[in-house]
C-alpha cells in the first residue's frame, strides 16, 4: 500500500530523512516513533504529497509519486485522510462544517452530508457538538475532529502525525481505540508519535527514526 | 457537484467583506461609466465624418473657350481616374443660373454685366474610400495635369482639421478607454486577491484534503463576475440616465443635438464586459494553483 525505497529529503542541504526504505501492508496499522526531529512528519508529508522528496521512490497504491501529474494529486489525497499535527480545523466554521468540508470538496450533495457526517460524529463521540465552534472545544475534542475529517471521506490509507501530543493518558487511550476500530474496517493506518504508551503492547510494527534514519523495526 | 458550495462561499465572502466590496463596485461602476462616455463621443465623431464623404466634392474649373469637343476630351480624362465616383458638367451658362438662384432677389447685382465672367467647371464627387488628405492631394495634382483644365478647387483645410480632429479623438478617446479598462481590471483583480489572501490558510487545507483547482477557483471566480456585474449594472443605470437627460430633456432645449446617437446596444455590450473584466481580474489574481 505504502513503499519508500532509498527515499532522502533536504531540506536547505540538511537532510531530514536519509536513504529510507520500507513498506507497509494494505490493512496494516504501523507506527513511527524516534524523538522530535527524527523525521517523522516529514515521511508522512511525502506520504500526502505535502514535500516532494529529493531521491528515491514513493509507491502509494498503485501510483508512482514521482510520474504524477499535478492535477491528479487532488484525487490521490481524497484516498489519504491526514490527522494533522496542527489540526487545520477551520475556526470560522462548526463542528459540522468543518468535518463536511471534506465531502464538499469531493462535490457530494447536502443531503448525503447531512447523513454522513452526523454518523461519523456518533462514531467519534461528538454528535451533541456538531454546531460548537473548534475554538469552543478541548484538546480531546478538537482531535476528534480532525480524525472525523479524515475518516468521512472513506480514504483507504489514515495518516496521524502525534494524534496524542497535547492529551492526557486517559483521553490519549479514547483516541488509540478510535485509531484500531478504524483499522479494523480495512483503512491502512500509519501513525507517528513520541508516545510509547500508543503503541505499547499492540503486537504492531514499530518503526524507529533517529536523524533521518531509519534505525530499527520492532513490534510494539 | 460543489458549484452551489461554491456560491455559498463566494456569498459569504462578499458579505463579510461588503463595505470594500461596495466601493470596489462604485469605483468599476465610474470606471465602465467613463469608458462608455467616451465610446459615445468617439461613436459619434466616428457617424459624422462618416457622412461626410459623401458631401465632399472637387470643383475643376474649364479653360475658357474650349470646343465641345475639348470639354468632352477633358470629362472622359477625368472619369477614367479610378478615385472619380461620379462628375457633373456645369456649363457658363448653369453657372451662372445657379449662381442667380443663389442671390434670389438680390440678382439685380449680376445686371450690367456683359459677358458672362463664371467658367465652365465640372463637380466631382469621389469615392468614399478617397476622401482622405493624401488620395485628394494626389488626385487633384494628377488631373491638374490634364489640359484644358484651369484650376482645381476643394476644402483643404476643411480636409485636413476634419482629419486630425478625428485622428486626435480616436487616438486619446482609445488610449483614455484602454487606460480605464485596465483601472476597472485591477480594481476587480485587487478584490479577488484581498479576498485570496484573506482565505489562504483555509485555501491550503482545502488543498490538502484533496480539493481540485475548479473547486478553489470557482468562489472566487464567482466573486469576481458578481463585482464585475454589479459594476455593469450600476454604470448601465448611469449611462442610461445619461441617455435619458441627453435626449429627451437637453434635446428638448437645443434640438441640433438630436443627430448625435447613443447606441443601445451600449447596454448589454456594458453588462458583458462588466463580466468578462470580473471573471479576467479573478483568473489573474487567482494565477496558477500548485497543489506541491
Ligand atoms: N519546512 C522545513 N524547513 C526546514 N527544515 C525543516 C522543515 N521541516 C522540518 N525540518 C527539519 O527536518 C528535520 C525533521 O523534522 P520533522 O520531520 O518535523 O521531525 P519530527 O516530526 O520527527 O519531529 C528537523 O531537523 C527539522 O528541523
Ligand atoms: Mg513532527
Amino acid at each position: 500500500m505504502i513503499h519508500f525505497s532509498n527515499v532522502t529529503k533536504f531540506y536547505e542541504k540538511q537532510a531530514a530523512v536519509k536513504n529510507i526504505t520500507f513498506s507497509v501492508e494494505k490493512g496494516e496499522m504501523v507506527f513511527m516513533t524516534g524523538p522530535s526531529g527524527a523525521g517523522k512528519s516529514t515521511l508522512l508529508k511525502i506520504i500526502y504529497l505535502s514535500e516532494k522528496p529529493d531521491e528515491g521512490s514513493v509507491t502509494i497504491a498503485e501510483w508512482d509519486l514521482s510520474k504524477i501529474k499535478e492535477s491528479s494529486i487532488p484525487f490521490l489525497r481524497r484516498n489519504i485522510g491526514v490527522v494533522f499535527q496542527d489540526f487545520r480545523l477551520l475556526d470560522n466554521r462548526n463542528v459540522f462544517d468543518n468535518v463536511a468540508i471534506a465531502l464538499r470538496i469531493r462535490g457530494m450533495l447536502d443531503g448525503e452530508i447531512q447523513e454522513w457526517v452526523m454518523e461519523i460524529l456518533k462514531m467519534v463521540n461528538l454528535r451533541h457538538k456538531a454546531d460548537s465552534f473548534p475554538l469552543a472545544l478541548s484538546g480531546g475534542e478538537q482531535q476528534r475532529v480532525v480524525i472525523a475529517r479524515a475518516i468521512v471521506g472513506e480514504p483507504t490509507i489514515l495518516l496521524a502525525d502525534e494524534p496524542t501530543g497535547n492529551l492526557d493518558s486517559d483521553t490519549a487511550a479514547g483516541i488509540t481505540r478510535l485509531f484500531k476500530e478504524i483499522n479494523a474496517r480495512g483503512t491502512t493506518v500509519v501513525i507517528a508519535t513520541h508516545n510509547k504508551e500508543l503503541y505499547r503492547n499492540t503486537g504492531r510494527r514499530v518503526f524507529r527514526l533517529d536523524g533521518g534514519n531509519m534505525v530499527g523495526e520492532e513490534l510494539g | 457537484m460543489y458549484i452551489l458550495y461554491s456560491f455559498r462561499l463566494a456569498f459569504q465572502s462578499l458579505w463579510r467583506e461588503k463595505w470594500i466590496n461596495l466601493l470596489s463596485v462604485l469605483t468599476i461602476a465610474a470606471g465602465l461609466f467613463m469608458i462608455t462616455l467616451t465610446f459615445f463621443v468617439v461613436y459619434n465623431i466616428d457617424l459624422a465624418t462618416k457622412k461626410l464623404p459623401a458631401r465632399f466634392s472637387v470643383m475643376l474649373y474649364l479653360n475658357d473657350g474650349l470646343s465641345e469637343q475639348e470639354t468632352g476630351d477633358v470629362i472622359a480624362l477625368v472619369k477614367k481616374n479610378n478615385a472619380v465616383e461620379q462628375t457633373r458638367y456645369i456649363t457658363k451658362d448653369k453657372a451662372l443660373q445657379e449662381l442667380k438662384g443663389v442671390l434670389k432677389n438680390a440678382d439685380y447685382i449680376l445686371e450690367g454685366l456683359g459677358e458672362n465672367p463664371l467658367p465652365a467647371s465640372i463637380e466631382i464627387k469621389l469615392k468614399k474610400e478617397s476622401v482622405n488628405i493624401e488620395s485628394v492631394k494626389k488626385f487633384a495634382a494628377d488631373i491638374k495635369k490634364i489640359k484644358g483644365i484651369a484650376e482645381v478647387e476643394y476644402g483643404e483645410q476643411f480636409l485636413n482639421s476634419i482629419h486630425s480632429i478625428k485622428g486626435m479623438a480616436e487616438a486619446g478617446s482609445l488610449s483614455l478607454i484602454i487606460v480605464m479598462s485596465a483601472g476597472v481590471i485591477f480594481v476587480c483583480y485587487s478584490a479577488i486577491k484581498i479576498a485570496f489572501y484573506r482565505r489562504k490558510e483555509e485555501i491550503e487545507t482545502f488543498k490538502l484534503l484533496g480539493a481540485t483547482r475548479g473547486f478553489i477557483r470557482a468562489p472566487f471566480v464567482i466573486e469576481g463576475s458578481v463585482l464585475g456585474i454589479s459594476g455593469g449594472i450600476a454604470s448601465a443605470a448611469a449611462a442610461f440616465a445619461f441617455y435619458y437627460v441627453l435626449f429627451y430633456k437637453v434635446t428638448a432645449a437645443i434640438p441640433i443635438l438630436k443627430i448625435l446617437v447613443f447606441p443601445l446596444e451600449t447596454f448589454p455590450a456594458l453588462l458583458l464586459c462588466s463580466l468578462l473584466i470580473g471573471i479576467g481580474g479573478a483568473v489573474i489574481a487567482l494565477g496558477r494553483i500548485r497543489f506541491s
